[in-house]
């Protein structure tokens, strides 16, 4: 017999609302849960169940006042049991992830990752302590917590939680709040409503905006799941529904009553509930309202599509039909769709009238077949799901095109939401709800209450990655197995064996974790991708591995992290006793010491039998030091260091360091005798001499080159170029009486010409004999002494040059070239 | 999967943009910038400071500069998170500003181009992990052009062969992944050196690696496990240390001589205003993130492909830029006189319509022609014509000992430093050593002239084996034989067997990669052809005409075959691998898309590519147009006074010459 479509039914404005029977007797008769503070999680996620301590509690034996925090499934079926001890629970909540949440009295957080019990914690900070914590409010990431001196902090991711502070909220008795979660506000983040006295305020985190209201205290705010209405309830017992800026009121509606309700919280975009004790009122648009009334307590879930209504005895999901399903079922209707549908009853009773409905609703029946796949989307009933997706396919089996991706996704999806409402699983997703968990989600969900096998049906039917679920497996495989390591880790491999994906580094971990570290190492050999593997190895001491697998890696950055590590811990001897055999890491050491750590340095480098290297850093040194006894201290060092050794290389290496400090001696001398302040400290040997020749102290730059051995050719150069620079021609033209240079006349002449005197440059170009004539033609040329050059060529006897010269030469000069010419023209 | 749409660079070029301007727009309302240097160029690659002000950005401050104020609530922190020296510094300044006390600072860090454990752990010393919003910036290759992506690290070169960090390669490593992404996998690699023997294994470790971690995808092929790429032919790495004496000569090209004289960074290089003349006012985006500099004024000449006299211009040899601008100047000089010929309305308007034209032109062809004269007037020196002879000398493999006198006389001369370590690292490598007496010499003479501090740099030199002592091993090794593979390049048996020096080289219309260093082959160039123009090589050695051989280059056979035995006398592991899809996969593949035309290789130079190398390989590239197509990655462009500067050591004696 088919169940009545329309039942449970309830018009409320314009708009039908439906009210769904999802499980029987929930919970045992002797969880009272008018004691109890409910939460629970979003997508019929688990139910938090925790004592309420402001309620009487009636003394039972065993009980006690041991307190604990129960989990169920939306079906009843207990998960698990966490023991409380600590301070006063505050808040209670959930994440999307289905992450519990527990912010205790005094600002800590513990955030239980899965169901099993294993959690996280931190503390809210921010003068938590001090003032203690008031009452929380969770959004699907995040939470806000409310201090009793009215100081709101934010937590708006758990992975890395930065608790921070709201603008400061103005004194003021708190009547109720609310948060606007980070999707729906201007600023992105997180926003919080509180009523304080008459008023409103919005808190975001730069300032309190006074939204400037009168009808206060406000005993309820609610924000919609789309963030654009908020409701109010007055303490005159009525709820206002005004829009999100406060500027308009969309309805009103009087509860004419007194108490406040325990919940206002919203059923979809448009409904509001009200929740007393055992009387629930749904509050349409403009003030209509319809009212449920309940044996016992009855609790409110909100989800984003709808509410959950918990009690004893049931759990149903009120929510607001949806436009499809109202366009088939509402009574009278005659939408294309509906007619599809009543032709498949035709079609049953091999009536006529089926081809008559199809002919009827022709040209609107691709939009009557999606219309009804929709439409069984929604539909909760197994009887109803079929029966549209019937129509849907006879009516598409008519039309000559028509997509049909949609109805088979519908199909698979049907059957996983099937799968998932089970008693036995305790999911009561609705389609919408199953669209934005994602399977992904659901997988986690399942992975979470330990459903494998259901999981990776699913995987394999959606055709989405097992390995999650898998490596699940494993991890709570070794857990609770009781037989020895080489049996676990055979099994497990074995059971993983091809299955592509696998992190056996977390299954490792879950091993390390309760202590068997044999059997992580084991599993961790399996471990593909080598970087996974070195942060738990550092973990279980397996130092030398972790190096080792690290340098395999190639990853510099994981190579140094394990550095870093191993030398905070290791005394130093066996920490480069591990470095000495890689050379990857005794080059990263290296490294990362020279700019940080050369007293390490120095130490490896001794423990090596470096010297030039030891020497080199107390050399690197001495450059940084601005102290002079210092900076001698270390070249002396350096040199020491330098002395033992007999090779070649160090030995000269040794010679060189010490005349460095002798270098810097005489420069200091210098500076003491010839200039105001240090000119000479610091400047390369070459340098010096170069400034005493220019500065006019000949003599002594001669003292200093034969001191220092310098090569005759290499002071022959900077005194050129000093005396150049100088411009002192005299002391050049001295020199050029001297026979013979060590770097030959031609680059004096250069240099001079270079700075600009011919004259003198000229006096040089008969001194460079061994220069081809037709070189010092042009030497003479670039003097502008064309005559000279015509004489060289004369000598030469290279007539053509003459012709060229001819053409340059003016006045004088090109009579006597002439002459030459003529000179030379073979006599006819 | 589609792959096939945009070329890498612009694929780069915009992911960047994207993700950076995402990751700024994360962080809500004004903010200020703080970025570390060596990011700043790259940054400037590829969005424009008014772009990062249309993003929120107030003011941009560089890490080094520790002058980051309190003006904005909102600080960006933008570094590499591979330098923990950098994570400190940040961390300092985070601190610094926290104790300022009047401002509340939210703040941000987006770590480039991943966060790293050992960052982690410095700012957890630092406490104040929990005060920072964490994010990273996946900024792997950058575009310099259409066929080059660069890494653009700096200090590559240093860390690779000073450091022996091997950061780079993993970085590299990453880098090229992202291209297999997009792509396939490379079907072979081929490689030289051992650092690229490094590289290549990371590769294949990290397939197999992202092969684990590809779940079970059943539904879609593409997700699971790539494939081969249909479309790339091979992947090419050369290891720096294979070819150091190539990038220590002068490069000869246009743009390896700005980048000698002037230097390029990111496309840009900074001239003297007396050179170039003042910046023109269109540009004043990029001079508004530069702060104030001491010294001469600067103007950045953007050097790319945007401008089109110098795409022109880059690639040639020097002695013939200036005819090009001559010919460039007359042409231009003909059709702006055009207007006067111009009758009708119609062709006026075309003449004004291409005004915007000649005047960008104009204005190029004005700084190019500077530039030339000016880098002319260097090149005539005498210094660099007797560095150029030694240079030339020790390329050609004349006895070295012959140039042992320009030298000293170089350095008594006080030409740079770099130019003369150059010179004597260029010995070094090509003759496997300077003689122990030499070199003692040098090293006396060099630390007399130039400081004592240079016994650190002769110490790094060594290290990175650059310039060593000739032990007796290695003068056995020195001509004849290329059977004793391994731990030097051998230049000697290498210029014979594989024609490096060719003395008829026209550089005017070229028909030899030699062209580019006046004669020299560069010898990593010379590799590449080994890989891709075998028949061209074969034909060059046995002395055919090399022009004639060309044509008949498809018939390959892949890798290094038919030179095995001459590869292996230069330095380090030599290598080709296949890598294999699922068969099935494959064929079938093969049959849909059928055997395609254009085929990509990806040069990969590990440690860094000079300008010459780039316009060498870009010549081979014309050559293999329609068939191939040949991008050129590298980990950032080198050239001898960067590969010296990582040797030498910057401090001094002394408090006088503390800021010299």
């Amino acid at each position: 017999m088919a169940p009545n479509p329309l039942a449970n039914w309830e018009k409320i404005g314009n708009s039908f609302y439906r009210k769904l029977a999802v499980y029987d007797a929930i919970f045992e008769d002797d969880v009272e849960l008018e004691n109890y503070l409910v939460a629970g999680a979003p997508y019929g996620g688990a139910i938090a169940l925790y004592r309420d301590e402001t309620k009487p509690l009636r003394l039972r034996d065993g009980q006690g006042s041991r307190s604990t925090i129960d989990v169920y499934s939306c079906s009843g079926q207990r998960i698990n049991r966490i023991n409380w001890e600590q301070a006063t629970i505050r808040g209670l909540g959930w994440s999307d992830k289905e992450e519990l949440l527990i912010v205790s009295e005094d600002g800590t957080v513990r955030r239980y990752l899965g169901l099993d019990g294993e959690f996280t914690s931190f503390s809210l900070g921010n003068g938590a302590e001090e003032y203690g914590v008031r009452a929380c409010q969770f959004w699907s990431s995040g939470l806000v917590a409310l201090l009793s001196n009215n100081q709101l902090i934010v937590v708006s991711k758990y992975d890395e939680p930065r608790p921070r502070l709201l603008a400061p909220c103005p004194e003021g008795e708190v009547s109720s709040w609310a948060l606007i979660p980070p999707a729906h506000t201007l600023s992105r983040s997180v926003e919080v409503l509180l009523a304080v006295d008459k008023t409103v305020f919005l808190i975001d985190s730069t300032e309190a905006e006074d939204k400037i209201l009168q009808n206060g205290p406000f005993k309820h705010i609610s924000v919609s799941p789309d963030g654009l209405s908020v409701a109010l309830f007055t303490a005159e017992g009525k709820l206002w529904v005004v829009s999100n800026d406060f500027q308009s009121k969309t309805s009103e509606y009087d509860s004419k009553s007194r108490v406040p309700p325990s919940t206002v919280t919203w059923c979809g975009k448009e409904a509001v509930i009200l929740a007393w004790e055992d009387e629930i009122h749904l509050v349409g648009l403009n003030g209509v309202a319809s009212k449920y009334y309940y044996d016992g307590r009855v609790h409110v879930i909100p989800e984003f599509d709808g509410v959950r209504l918990v009690t004893n005895e049931t759990c149903e999901f009120l929510h607001k039909v949806a436009g499809v399903t109202e366009e088939i079922f509402r009574l009278g209707s005659s939408s294309p769709a509906s007619v599809l549908l009543d032709s498949v009853d035709q079609l049953e009773k091999k009536s006529p009238r089926a081809d008559e409905n199809i002919q009827r609703i022709r040209s609107s029946l691709p939009s009557a077949v999606d219309t009804c796949i929709k439409a069984a989307g929604h539909e909760y009933d197994g009887f109803w799901q079929k029966r549209l997706l019937k129509a849907a396919s006879f009516g598409k089996s008519v039309l000559d095109l028509y997509n049909s991706d949609e109805f088979v996704e519908m199909t698979e999806k049907l059957r996983v939401l099937k799968s998932l409402r089970d008693y036995r699983i305790g999911l009561p997703l609705t389609y919408e709800q199953y669209l934005r968990l994602t399977p992904d989600g659901l997988i986690e969900r399942l992975i979470n209450r330990h459903e494998y096998l259901l999981a990776i049906r699913i995987s394999e039917y959606l055709q989405i990655p097992a390995d999650r679920v898998y490596v699940h497996w494993a991890s709570q495989k070794v857990k609770v197995s009781t037989v020895d390591d080489e049996a676990v880790c055979k099994l497990i491999v074995q059971r993983l064996d091809g299955k592509p994906g696998i992190s056996f580094e977390a299954i490792a971990q879950a091993a390390y974790n309760e202590g068997r570290s044999h059997l992580a190492t084991q599993l961790l050999n399996h471990e593909p991708r080598g970087g996974k593997q070195v942060p738990l190895l550092l973990n279980m001491e397996e130092d030398e591995l972790a190096l080792d697998k690290a340098i395999d890696s190639g990853d510099d950055d994981l190579v140094n992290y394990v550095l870093l590590h191993l030398k905070s811990k290791l005394p130093l001897a066996s920490f480069f006793r591990l470095i000495n055999t890689r050379p990857m890491a005794s080059a990263l050491v290296e490294t990362a010491a020279r700019g940080e750590d050369t007293e390490l340095l120095k130490d490896l480098f001794y423990q090596d039998d470096r010297p030039i290297d030891g020497a080199n850093v107390l050399l690197a040194e001495a450059l940084r030091e601005s102290d002079r006894a210092r900076q001698t201290e270390k070249l002396q060092l350096a040199s020491r260091l330098l002395s033992d050794s007999k090779e070649p290389t160090v030995v000269l290496n040794q010679k060189l360091v010490t005349e460095a400090s002798q270098l810097l001696k005489t420069q200091e001398a210098l500076d003491k005798d010839l200039a105001d302040n240090s000119e000479y400290l610091g400047l390369s040997l070459n340098e010096t001499v170069y400034r005493l020749v220019r500065a006019g102290y000949g003599k002594r730059a001669q003292k200093i080159q034969s001191e220092f051995k310098m090569p005759e050719k290499t002071f022959w150069w900077l005194r050129l170029r000093a005396l150049v620079a100088k411009r002192d021609w005299g002391e050049l033209e001295e020199i050029a009486k001297v026979k013979k240079s060590p770097i030959g006349w031609e680059s004096f002449y250069n240099e001079i010409l270079g700075a600009g005197n011919t004259k003198l440059a000229s006096g040089f170009v008969p001194k460079c004999t061994h220069l081809p004539p037709a070189e010092r033609i042009e030497m003479w040329v670039k003097c502008g002494m064309i005559v000279k050059a015509g004489e060289e060529a004369q000598k030469a006897k290279d007539l053509n040059t003459l012709e060229l010269l001819r053409t340059k030469a003016s006045g004088p000069a090109a009579t006597e070239i002439e002459r030459m010419i003529n000179q030379l023209k073979p006599k006819k | 999967m589609a792959p096939f749409s945009g070329s890498d660079a612009d694929h780069f070029k915009d992911k960047a943009r994207r993700d950076l301007l995402t990751l700024l727009e994360s962080v809500r309302g004004k903010k200020n910038l703080v970025i570390s240097q060596e990011l700043a160029g790259p940054v400037g690659l590829f969005v424009k400071f008014s772009e990062l002000q249309d993003y929120g950005v107030h003011r941009v401050f560089y890490l080094e500069n520790a002058n980051i104020d309190s003006s904005q609530r909102n600080v960006v922190f933008l570094v590499r998170g591979e330098k923990a020296r950098h994570v400190r510094i940040v961390a300092e300044q985070i601190k610094r500003l926290q104790n300022n006390g009047n401002v509340e600072h939210e703040f941000s860090i987006f770590f480039s181009p991943r966060r790293t454990l050992v960052g982690n752990a410095v700012l957890e010393e630092a406490g104040i992990t929990g005060d920072v919003n964490i994010a990273e910036f996946p900024l792997l290759f950058m575009p310099l052009e259409q066929d080059i992506l660069s890494l653009e690290l700096d200090d590559s070169f240093s860390d690779l062969y000073l450091h022996k960090d091997p950061g780079c390669i993993f970085h590299a490593a990453k880098a090229l992944m992202s291209i297999q992404q997009r792509h396939g996998y490379f079907p072979r690699i081929v490689g030289k050196g051992d650092n690229a023997r490094r590289l290549t294994d990371l590769l294949l470790r990290m397939r197999k690696e992202l092969d684990a971690e590809e779940s079970s995808g059943l539904a879609d092929p593409s997700a699971r496990g790539l494939l081969p790429s249909p479309n790339v032919e091979n992947l090419i790495i050369i290891d720096r240390d294979v070819d150091f004496g190539t990038a220590l000569l002068t490069q000869l090209t246009y743009e390896g001589l700005i980048d000698e004289y002037v230097g390029i960074k990111n496309n840009q290089a900074d001239v003297d205003t007396s050179i170039v003349g003042p910046a023109s006012a269109p540009q004043p985006q990029e001079s508004s993130k530069t702060p104030q500099q001491h010294g001469p004024p600067k103007r950045k000449v953007q050097l790319d492909a945007s401008d089109q006299l110098f795409n022109q211009l880059r690639d040639a040899n020097f002695a013939i830029v200036g005819d090009i601008l001559n010919k460039v100047a007359r042409r231009l000089e003909n059709e702006y006189e055009a207007r006067h010929t111009a009758k009708t309305t119609g062709e006026l308007r075309e003449f004004v319509n291409r005004l915007p034209t000649y005047q960008v032109e104009h204005q190029s062809l004005r700084t190019h022609t500077n530039l030339a004269e000016e880098i002319m007037r260097l090149t005539r020196s005498e210094t660099f014509r007797k560095t150029l002879e030694v240079q030339q000398n020790n390329a050609a493999g004349a006895d070295s000992t012959y140039q042992h006198e320009t030298i000293e006389e170089l350095i008594a001369r006080d030409v740079p430093l770099k130019t003369v370590l150059r010179l004597l690292c260029l010995e070094s490598c090509m003759s496997g050593g300077l003689r122990p007496r030499d070199l003692e010499n040098f090293k006396r003479q060099i630390v007399q002239a130039y400081g004592h501090q240079h016994l650190l740099t002769f110490w790094a030199l060594e290290k990175m084996e650059l310039l060593q002592p000739r032990s007796p091993a290695t003068t056995m090794l020195l001509p004849t034989s290329g059977a004793q593979a391994g731990t030097k390049t051998n230049y000697g048996y290498l210029r014979k067997n594989l024609r490096l020096v060719i003395e008829e080289v026209s550089e005017k219309d070229p028909n030899d990669i030699s062209y580019v260093y006046s004669g020299f082959a560069p010898l990593s160039v010379r590799l590449v052809q080994c890989v891709l123009q075998k028949s061209y090589m074969v034909s060059l050695i046995k002395g055919g005409t090399p022009a004639a051989a060309l044509n008949n280059a498809s018939t390959m056979s892949p890798g290094w075959l038919g030179f095995e035995d001459v590869v292996k006398s230069a330095r380090g592991a030599t290598f080709s691998i296949v890598q294999k899809g699922d068969d099935k996969a494959v064929r079938a593949r093969q049959t849909l898309s059928g055997n395609s035309g254009t085929k990509t290789v990806y040069v990969f130079f590990l440690g860094g590519i000079t300008f010459t190398e780039i316009a060498a390989l870009r010549f081979i590239a014309a050559q293999e147009a329609p068939k191939r197509k040949i991008v050129i990655c590298t980990t950032s462009i080198i050239s001898g006074d960067r590969m010296m500067e990582a040797a030498i050591e910057k401090g001094s004696f002394g408090p006088a010459n503390a800021s010299k």
